[in-house]
């Protein structure tokens, strides 16, 4: 008797998210299959790569990324050269400097910026805010304003502050509203309930389900994003089949195989390779346990999981 | 040192002696002053909050006390310390716990009820109400040169005789006070007897024309409540009632603190103090003194307590029951007797205790379980007990599973800022209209009681209200705004059901979303624990034949808000029976049924202790039960149907 392969394509999808304008415009989301199974159905939308930089510019960054940038005098220019690496797909600007903790920027001044580098690239953008649940409430809300027409993803909300981002970003300005949560398929669950009963549109959202770098804890990463995506499709869950997107740069950047110096521990050996290690490696798992999207932090890396993807997808 | 006054509203000072910065709570509890204090000191409960009246205390402001309220000299007593002389005046809602004890109104038609169904399906079940405690009337010849048989040995036949027994014992207090019993009732007396292994056992003598019964005390102890009764052992009829506060409370709320407390130098003798002494004996004296029975004719005493509760009352360390691999000491024994314990009954009455059967299902469970008679029939069955632990049964007379789950005490009002037991001035009813988000509401008491605070099945339905009116979000955070709708310094959320000056207290009556979230996760254990039990013998809720509700939450408990709130299955509400306090209608049952009490040890023994702690997904099954209805709505058709009407 032949052998007839099954397809295990779901009857359920996950939606279909389109951020940026234009040409660059990108979808994410949208399968109907486990991730990179391609002999059940053909990809969708491929999973997106984005590159990460901060309001901070090059202060808080490593050697290796300050030559990356070299030459670059503002976070503009930085903007611009960075989306010209191969395999980025959309840009990922992170407003760290607003954590009243830490420098505490006005509001205004990175709105500012914000618009200052939509203007400057045609790429799809991606704002992080500073972690703050209260400041990032007022910044990413005023963002939402100030980018107006440019359709960008506003991460994120939490449970804490899904109402103000979540009435700016999602019903105001009619931009794409992440959902943030902390490696738990419940609580990631409550929060698109939340959203949802807001009066925000589900296909509006994106999930950051929480991240972890490769080998801190990763296995509940892992479990966490193949659980939802199992009740999203297999269950047709329609409070879970919004696209999952992970920022991998600032987990895989901060462990100590990243960052530990080469005259700390030399037989670890060359420390910018390193830090592309951790980073390729957790991007890669995260995108097999179903991630629509990544954020990466060094032009290596993305070229190294862009091109993965276009091998598996 | 330092002399701090405590004053009450009703009653006289207390003064002692502090040394500077000694803690008030502290030296309340070592003058026994009674503060409640349900999360063991640490500031995070509000509750012993005292008015200082002259002098000043070294005391942190909380987010329990407002500016005003500081001002007017409200402080918190587990965070304040003696820098001066100072008196104190203590409020009513400190002390209640003691105060409030109360000799129960038999004429209740609800709670005569409940003893009755309990004692019918007992019945039906086949187990037979006997035991073998008699009154007797003896009539002896009075001794001579010629007869000159002693006292006790006159006694002992005479009773065989009309007993027909082959011996008889008499326990010391009857030996003792017998030659003067004999002699003023010219040798004709009652005596209470009992038939022990064979023989006859004289637990009291009386004259033959003074009232004489042979009766036992049931009672049930809980971590937070204590209730008992006195029951004639021949008749079965109940003589009397009365429930309290837990002495221990000012120990903390919930076992583990206790545990904690008792290993503390001298701890194991207070807090057995505290619960005998300051809560058994005083309920055994008001019941004695308002039907004037003897505590000699307490014969019999049946004890339905968690397995801590149980170690707790013995005086015994249980330690073991909090570390792992949490081992009680004894699941069942029959060593104890009331003189062992120093309780005010007859010395010689035998304690039975219901047996434990893990170190957080205890005998109040099996006495419950029993009184509710599931182990006898086919129909799957539901159990649930919902006091500070909560305690779940699931089966039928084939199998009985059970676990038990960490709910905390804010179904009996603890960690709730208005919480309070179900007594005068609980809001035990509540709705609200969803446009002007008015309540209205019934509070426990005479006609004109005002609200003072909130009972479980108020709290219930003030959630169950607030979130269908949409004022708060299925995670209790307020999303609505109004007069009624307050938030704090810290931008906490609040819903005033009584404004102070409605309010029959110092303070308004409110929800806060603190509350809300605790009372949220003690729905969300309860429900999880369900969902996890079925799930563990591969049963879903539509499985569910009956569920029979216990505990203190109070008969007015609302099973439709209850089912809205996600606290309960999503069921017909038909299927649902609130049997009361069914631990101690158990222990009213083992106390004068000895096929009862045999019944029990074997329920005790053919049940499954399921160990929630260990077991995988519990914690999935928590977290997604902490939402309102549940994270997953298909469990909750109803629910998602009635809103969905609303909404049109």
């Amino acid at each position: 008797m032949p052998f007839n392969a099954k397809s295990m394509k779901f009857n359920a999808n996950i939606n279909t998210v389109e951020i940026g304008t234009g040409d660059k415009a990108i979808k994410i989301g949208g399968e109907n299959t486990f991730p990179f199974y391609t002999f059940d159905a053909p990809t969708v939308n491929a999973p997106k790569v984005g590159i990460e930089i901060s309001d901070m510019g090059l202060a808080n960054e490593p050697d290796c990324i300050k030559a990356v940038y070299a030459g670059c005098e503002s976070v503009v220019d930085m903007a611009k050269k960075a989306v010209t690496f191969e395999g980025v797909d959309f840009l990922a600007l992170k407003l760290e400097g607003g954590d009243p903790n830490g420098e505490n920027k006005p509001t205004e001044e990175l709105v500012e910026l914000a618009k200052a580098v939509a203007e400057a690239v045609d790429a799809p953008l991606v704002i992080e805010g500073c972690k703050n649940v209260e400041k990032d409430a007022e910044l990413l809300s005023k963002c939402a304003e100030a980018l107006q027409g440019k359709n960008v993803l506003l991460m994120s909300s939490k449970e804490e502050n899904y109402k103000s981002i979540g009435a700016s970003a999602g019903l105001a300005y009619n931009q794409k509203v992440g959902a943030e949560s902390s490696v738990d398929i419940n609580l990631a669950k409550q929060l698109n309930v939340l959203l949802s009963q807001l009066g925000v549109n589900s296909q509006a959202v994106v999930m950051n389900v929480g991240s972890a770098a490769a080998g801190y804890g990763f296995e509940y990463v892992i479990s966490t994003m193949d659980r939802i995506k199992a009740a999203a499709l297999q269950q047709g869950d329609n409070t879970l089949q919004m696209p999952i997107i992970t920022p991998v740069a600032g987990d895989a950047w901060g462990v100590k195989e990243a960052s530990a110096s080469e005259a700390d521990v030399p037989e670890w050996g060359c420390v910018e390779s390193r830090a592309i290690d951790m980073e390729v490696a957790t991007a890669a798992a995260v995108l097999a346990s179903a991630s629509d999207a990544v954020i990466l932090k060094h032009p290596v890396s993305v070229a190294t999981i862009s091109k993965m993807i276009k091998e598996l997808a | 040192m330092y002399k701090v006054t405590f004053k009450f509203e009703s009653g006289e000072d207390i003064i002692a002696f502090a040394a500077l910065g000694e803690n008030l709570l502290e030296v309340a509890r070592k003058t026994n002053v009674a503060i409640d204090a349900p999360c063991s000191g640490n500031g995070s409960c509000g509750k012993c909050r005292v008015k200082v009246v002259s002098g000043e205390l070294q005391s942190e402001k909380t987010r329990h006390i407002s500016d005003e309220e500081y001002a007017d000299g409200w402080r918190l007593s587990c965070v304040s310390t003696v820098k001066e002389d100072v008196e104190v005046m203590v409020p009513d809602i400190a002390s209640a716990y003691r105060s409030r004890m109360k000799v129960a109104d038999l004429s209740s038609p609800e709670e005569i009820k409940i003893f009755e169904q309990a004692k019918s399906d007992m019945l039906e079940a086949g187990i037979e109400f006997y035991n073998s405690f008699c009154v007797q009337t003896v009539n002896m010849d009075e001794p001579t040169l010629d007869d000159t048989m002693p006292d006790n040995e006159r006694l002992a036949r005479a009773v065989c005789e009309v007993g027909g027994y082959e011996s008889a014992h008499l326990t010391f207090d009857v030996l003792l006070k017998l030659p003067d019993v004999l002699r003023e009732n010219g040798f004709k007396v009652k005596c209470v007897v009992n038939e022990e292994a064979g023989r006859a056992v004289i637990y009291d003598v009386v004259g033959a024309d003074e009232p004489c019964g042979a009766y036992g005390l049931a009672i049930d102890i809980g971590t937070t409540t204590v209730s008992a009764l006195i029951a004639d052992m021949m008749t079965g009829e109940i003589v009397a009632k009365a429930s309290s506060g837990n002495g221990q409370i000012r120990f903390g709320a919930d076992v583990i603190n206790r545990i904690i407390e008792s290993q503390k130098p001298g701890g194991k003798k207070k807090l057995q103090k505290a619960v005998i002494d300051e809560t058994i004996n005083p309920l055994i004296q008001q019941m004695c003194a308002k039907t004037k029975i003897s505590r000699s004719q307490i014969c019999r005493m049946c004890v339905a307590a968690n397995t801590t509760m149980n170690h707790l009352l013995v005086g015994m360390n249980s330690d073991p029951i909090r570390m792992e691999p949490y081992i009680p000491a004894f699941f069942a024994t029959d060593s104890v007797e009331a003189r062992d314990l120093k309780i005010n009954i007859n010395p010689r009455a035998k304690i039975v205790i219901a047996p434990n059967i893990g170190s957080y299902v205890g005998g109040d469970i099996t006495a419950g379980t029993l009184a509710s008679a599931i182990w006898s029939k086919p129909e799957f069955s539901l159990f649930i007990d919902l006091g500070t632990n909560g305690e779940l049964v699931f089966g039928n007379s084939d199998f009985l599973m059970s676990c038990a789950c960490s709910a905390g005490p804010a179904f009996e009002g603890g960690d709730i800022s208005c919480g309070m037991r179900a007594t005068d001035g609980a809001i035990e009813a509540c709705t609200i209209d969803p446009v002007t988000m008015e309540p209205t509401f019934t509070v426990i008491g005479d006609e004109g009681q005002k609200p003072v605070g909130l009972c479980g099945s108020g709290i219930i339905d003030v959630i169950a209200e607030l979130f269908r009116c949409r004022i708060i979000n299925p995670k209790g955070i307020f999303v609505r705004e109004g007069k009624r709708i307050r938030h704090d310094a810290y931008g906490m959320g609040s819903y005033v059901l009584a404004f102070r000056e409605d309010a029959g207290s110092v303070k308004d009556v409110e929800i806060t979303e603190v509350d809300i979230d605790n009372f949220i996760r003690a729905k969300g254990a309860i429900f999880s624990a369900i969902n996890t039990m079925l799930n563990s013998v591969d049963f879903d809720i539509s499985m569910i034949d009956r569920v029979y509700v216990a505990g203190g939450i109070g008969s007015g408990i609302n099973m439709k808000n209850a089912v809205n709130i996600g606290m309960f299955p999503d069921i017909p509400l038909e299927m649902f029976t609130y049997i009361g306090n069914s631990s101690l209608s158990g222990a009213y049952a083992i106390l004068l049924s000895d096929e009862a009490q045999e019944k029990v040890h074997e329920v005790g023994a053919n049940m499954t202790y399921l160990e929630l702690s260990t077991t995988p997904g519990y914690m999935d099954e928590f977290v997604a039960s902490c939402f309102i209805p549940h994270t997953d709505a298909g469990l909750f058709p109803s629910v998602v149907q009635a809103d969905e009407e609303l909404c049109k």
